[in-house]
């Protein structure tokens, strides 16, 4: 399940990019690899963000999985709802599972892959 | 290397997302099918059915099987009967745990043994080092065969079902009733060309328990039979992940984690001093163990809240006394319902049921070291707890 409108990175986040905000979370893949979602640490508003910065940790009972920034810039709004339901994660990735909300310095995506791409290195690995 | 394919390979790949299906100890295994946790509960409340096909099992046959077997192994082979089963360890000449196994004795001069897979070249190779050194072993007159191998006539590999509903599944099926079975027992049973073993034996803390000892070639068949007959039963196919959050919950120990690994845990630390029969005349490593049987340190089995919202525990975080000091660390830990359920190794003296212990979370990435949390914590060190609980009993029945 790989949603035409977004971009990806290597390591598995989604972004939609709406102006000079970035909505980040992370892909179906990803919330798969992981299993049942029982813990998110988000992020801080206003946090500065460098691209690859850590912005969240995701854990489920087996596994844990660190959620970088694919921009730089600054957290501007944090999807609350998560801590006390990161299962929305696993039910609804791409829309109420989303994380956070990045204003981003830099508009460049060149480093960020299309969903054809993506499906492309999704068989790779 | 390659990951190996169990002979129920196929039957993975129709029930697990690939992504579910991972390499552990050289083998693909699923991790769960539906759920870890909706895996944990069937074998709590109905039964689960496991691939365990990728273990190891040995045949040692001959006049010498039984006193071989009784100097590799630290509990008492000699004791045993046909039909009954002995826990025990293998160790090397310092003492140290090459493996926790299982042997069964199918006759007086025929015995089977059960390692982990991922001790399997480990244990194989320990075994031709022990046979072919004379101080070591004098009687000989034994051979080894690998019963994963399918051109035996008595290969067997091994699928568990586990959990309240499996002695009925198990009458259903072969008609047999299996339910005063007493543990590490074993008997043989046969529907139509399907020849098992089963043995009131498991690794989930069920009181309803049984492994199913069958040739290789029959093993997928077996595993449709019981999933068909456990069906209106409620009993799934259940991954590893469950494996492991069962035996946790349960307080069985895992060989690298509760066992040996990097604290070089003992039997006797673990709670299984009864499986080193010190008494025994021989046994190899015994010189080395029998001179500290006694530690500073043991496992010790602990609760906290679990659930939604709560930053699940993991190996080496810190356990804390009541006054912030650490006292050990967290070796597995798994949810169980709400609860989260830790094994750990910690100072003796808090090792009792009821005391209140707390969790320092080690750092889990680069951002929790910049905000000053410490990625490895030591003992005697004062921490604040981010989490409270209580040690609870080294072992609990289901």
């Amino acid at each position: 399940m790989v949603p035409e409108n977004l971009l990806y990175t290597k390591d598995h986040e989604w972004t939609q990019i709406q102006g000079d905000v970035a909505i980040i979370g992370i892909d179906d893949y990803a919330q798969h690899s992981l299993g049942e979602i029982t813990f998110i640490e988000l992020p801080a508003v206003k946090k500065k963000l460098n691209v690859h910065d850590t912005i969240a940790a995701v854990e489920s009972s087996k596994a844990a999985s660190d959620v970088y920034s694919p921009f730089a810039g600054e957290i501007i709004e944090v999807n609350e709802e998560l801590s006390s339901r990161p299962e929305l994660i696993n039910q609804d990735c791409y829309k109420s599972g989303w994380i956070c909300k990045i204003k981003i310095s830099n508009p460049d995506t060149r480093h960020l892959m299309n969903s054809a791409q993506y499906e492309e290195y999704l068989k790779t690995i | 290397m390659t990951a190996k394919k169990t002979v129920l390979f196929d039957k993975h790949t129709a029930l697990a997302a690939k992504a579910q299906i991972v390499p552990f100890a050289g083998w693909l295994m699923p991790l769960w099918y539906k759920s870890i946790s909706e895996e944990h509960r069937a074998v709590r409340t109905t039964a689960g059915l496991f691939d365990c096909t990728h273990m190891a099992f040995l045949k040692i046959a001959g006049k010498d099987a039984m006193s071989f077997l009784n100097i590799l192994i630290t509990n008492d082979v000699s004791k045993l009967k046909p039909g009954k089963a002995i826990y025990g360890y293998i160790l090397n000449t310092a003492g140290d745990i090459i493996d926790d196994v299982i042997v069964y004795c199918m006759d007086h001069d025929n015995f089977m043994m059960v390692a982990n897979a991922s001790n399997e070249q480990k244990v194989k190779d320990w075994i031709e080092t022990v046979r072919t050194q004379k101080d070591l072993v004098t009687e000989k007159e034994f051979e080894i065969f690998d019963l994963k191998n399918s051109t035996l006539s008595d290969a067997r590999v091994d699928l568990a079902l586990q959990g309240p509903a499996s002695a009925q599944c198990l009458q259903n099926i072969f008609g047999v009733d299996v339910r005063g079975m007493k543990s590490l027992s074993f008997i043989t049973a046969k529907k139509n060309d399907l020849d098992v073993i089963i043995t009131s034996t498991g690794y989930t803390g069920a009181k309803v328990s049984y492994e199913l000892f069958i040739h290789p070639n029959k093993a997928p068949q077996l595993w449709d039979t019981i999933l068909e007959a456990g069906k209106p039963l409620g009993i799934i196919p259940c991954g590893l992940g469950c494996r492991d959050s069962l035996r946790i919950e349960a307080g069985l120990p895992l060989y690298g984690h509760e066992l040996a690994g990097d604290f070089n845990i003992s039997p006797f630390q673990a709670g299984y001093g009864w499986a080193v029969k010190l008494q025994k005349e021989n046994f190899i490593g015994k010189s080395a163990i029998e001179k500290e049987i006694d530690f500073d340190t043991e496992i010790a089995r602990l609760k906290f809240e679990g659930g939604k919202g709560v930053r699940p525990i993991r190996q080496l975080d810190g356990i804390l006394n009541e006054e912030g000091i650490c006292i050990g660390h967290v070796l597995s830990c798994a949810a169980a319902g709400d609860k989260q359920i830790a094994l750990a190794l910690i100072k003796k003296e808090y090792n009792s049921a009821g005391k209140t212990v707390g969790i320092y979370y080690a750092a889990r990435n680069a951002g929790h070291v910049q905000q000053g949390r410490k990625e490895k914590v030591n003992i005697g060190e004062k921490l604040a707890p981010d989490i409270k609980g209580q040690v609870v009993e080294r072992f609990e029945k289901f």
